[in-house]
């Protein structure tokens, strides 16, 4: 049986916990499945190369429901911010050709309440959990850091040097001096691993991949949202409120994605975890031939819950149908 | 109080066939599919995503209420207004479709009221036909529907909320008086209305915000009004936060600035109080978990009627 028809089985819960034993047919059996581990160092191992990517699959609540999440390589959190924030005024999301526009506002319930109320639950599940860390100054940063280090359950942190929605937001992600600065900060707080989530919004994204690199950054990930607009005619104004731009996310954006994975991974040493508009199996493969160690899928998830499940089951058939035995070799390097 | 938060457990992505679609006129188009676990799953108020073909344009799925169930057949009612409603409308039977589904926090019928007042306009009919049958089974002993729409051609056919039963009444009206009452279908309501009806509305923002208005100041106050609200929605199961509502914040549930609700596995669906510029305080809800279905009390109407129409395109 495949992953597809078993996800849909009638009252599967979430997680693990009732799968079945071990079929022939399964790719996943491990009996079976090439070694498709990611290290991304400093003790983030991602079982598989296919994480859920910040800000579309909340802290796995709602998708563990759903689907078997501890399937999955990584979770990466929504954007955790020092205070809880209530995020921006609707509407927040607005549709394009090929993609979606999100301004979001990082709505999410504070590094106090993660810390405390959501990590505990998180040293429970298989899935290495990624905290996502979003702020505008860096002591919030730093602060974050320091609330959740002691806490159980995270296997690293994604800092959010570029979210689009807030102000200030890019500020960190556009100059690399600052980049460097706010990621040699974080690196003094924590043992933990250190991941930095780039902007694309950027005349040169490998100048920042190198600034953080040298300031001690564990990996990169890159993308995060392109900033766009759409425009409604009928009321003759942006779609979005505010400024009336948003993050644009999707199948659009994958060529300007892999490109910007392809430069970042010419860049450096570290780990690059690529992500922009990963709908399937190739486009995942794309991203790992363009030079990613892993991948997140993240806007495919809203239309469809088990697409990171399923997108991992096509790698796995593709290193099998290959006989790559590897992630290296599956991304043929 | 605590707005209920949509129970994930009987979501399923469901691969249903179509059965048949229906030009009903003025535009409405009724989908009949088979889609046994939504048929069976699905309560009152409650939605199903739609995939709409299997491309990338439109990316997104559509939410549509389920109309109405019958074995293992489910029913919508939808326009073509935009992308992928025009691609539903096309379908033919025998043609896949992708339901996610159900979702939603749907209508509340406990108690059951010695009358229901029914509320539609447009549209917003999408949602009764399973509540009436829902409300009939439970015993309510008289159901009244207000049918409204702009004209005759867009009312719902008052046989499709009857269904049969002769204990559903239908009173329509239209804003051009080609049938029923010449005016809007909330001048209906007033005189309809006691404290032992619960009344149910669905429709256009302004309609909902005028049937809220009509409530605040009929004679006898209903036991309970709920409506059922859209919103653009990105995925329906709340991770992506995009079908923000304003909501009149709940002080009870800001104290010590903790979040709001929490569903079973301790995921807060955070209610953000507004930044914008109402007299009071507004909060935002998830349209998707923590609606479609509220109570009139709970929305905040002018910071809804300010925001520009959620067409589901």
């Amino acid at each position: 049986m495949n992953v597809s028809s078993r996800i849909s089985a009638p009252g599967l819960p979430g997680g693990g916990a009732s799968e079945r034993p071990a079929n022939a047919g399964d790719p996943l059996d491990p009996r079976r499945s090439p070694d498709l581990r990611a290290d991304l160092g400093r003790g983030l191992v991602m079982p598989n190369p296919v994480g859920l990517a910040s800000g579309t699959a909340g802290y796995g609540f709602e998708l563990r429901q759903l689907m078997p999440l501890e399937r999955l390589g990584a979770l990466f959190t929504k954007g955790t911010t020092l205070h809880p924030r209530d995020g921006n005024p609707p509407p927040r999301v607005a549709e394009v050709r090929g993609g979606m526009l999100n301004s979001i506002g990082l709505q999410n319930p504070g590094v106090e309440h993660v810390a405390a109320e959501y990590a505990p639950q998180f040293a429970r599940w298989a899935i290495p959990v990624v905290v996502n860390i979003a702020g505008g100054s860096l002591d919030e940063y730093v602060h974050c850091l320091a609330h959740l280090d002691t806490a159980p359950g995270i296997s690293g942190y994604e800092l959010n040097i570029s979210c689009p929605n807030i102000a200030n937001g890019l500020d960190f992600g556009r100059s690399p001096a600052a980049a460097g600065h706010l990621v040699a900060a974080a690196r003094t707080q924590t043992p933990r691993h250190l991941m930095v989530k780039l902007s694309p919004n950027v005349t040169d994204i490998a100048a920042v991949a190198r600034a953080v690199e040298e300031a001690g950054a564990d990996s990169i990930s890159a993308v995060n949202t392109y900033i766009g607009m759409k425009v409604h005619r009928g009321i003759r104004a942006p779609v979005l409120p505010g400024r009336g731009t948003g993050g644009l996310s999707g199948p659009v954006i994958k060529p300007l994605a892999l490109a910007a994975v392809a430069q970042v991974r010419a860049a450096v040493r570290v780990p690059v975890v690529g992500i922009g508009g990963i709908i399937n199996a190739d486009d995942a493969l794309e991203f790992l031939l363009a030079g990613a160690d892993a991948v997140q899928v993240g806007t495919a998830t809203f239309v469809n819950p088990t697409a990171a499940l399923e997108i991992l089951e096509g790698l796995v058939e593709m290193a099998i149908r290959q006989g790559a035995r590897s992630l290296a070799q599956l991304g043929g390097r | 109080m605590s707005a209920a938060i949509s129970d994930l457990s009987r979501v399923r992505d469901e691969a249903g066939e179509v059965l048949a679609v229906e030009a009903l006129g003025g535009g409405l188009v009724e989908i009949a599919a088979r889609l046994p676990h939504l048929a069976a799953q699905a309560r009152p108020g409650e939605f199903a995503q739609l995939r709409c073909g299997a491309g990338i344009e439109p990316l997104l799925r559509r939410p549509f209420s389920v109309a109405w169930t019958d074995g293992e057949r489910c029913g919508f009612v939808l326009e073509a207004v935009g992308v992928g409603t025009r691609i539903l409308v096309a379908l033919r039977p025998g043609d896949p479709l992708q339901a996610l589904g159900p979702l939603g926090s749907g209508f509340s019928f406990e108690p059951t009221p010695a009358r229901a007042l029914v509320v539609s306009g447009g549209l917003g009919c999408a949602p009764f036909p399973l509540l009436i049958r829902e409300l009939r089974r439970g015993g309510c002993p008289e159901v009244v529907v207000l049918n409204g729409a702009a004209t005759a051609s867009r009312l719902y056919p008052a046989d499709r909320f009857q269904r049969g039963d002769r204990g559903v009444v239908v009173a329509e009206a239209t804003e051009d008086g080609s049938r029923g009452h010449h005016g809007l279908v909330t001048d209906l309501v007033a005189d309809r209305c006691d404290e032992t009806t619960l009344v149910y509305g669905c429709g256009p923002n302004p309609m909902l915000a005028a049937l809220a208005e009509v409530l605040l100041c009929v004679p006898r106050p209903p036991l309970r009004a709920e409506v059922s609200l859209e919103a653009p929605m990105g995925c329906g199961f709340g991770t992506c936060l995009g079908c923000a509502l304003p909501v009149v914040a709940d002080p009870s549930s800001w104290a010590g600035g903790e979040p709001a609700m929490a569903d079973g596995d301790g995921a807060a669906i955070r209610s953000g109080r507004g930044s914008s510029t109402g007299r009071r305080p507004a909060a935002w809800a998830l349209c998707c978990r923590q609606g479609p279905v509220m109570e009139v009390s709970r929305v905040a109407w002018p910071e809804l009627l300010a925001l520009p129409p959620a067409h589901i395109a």
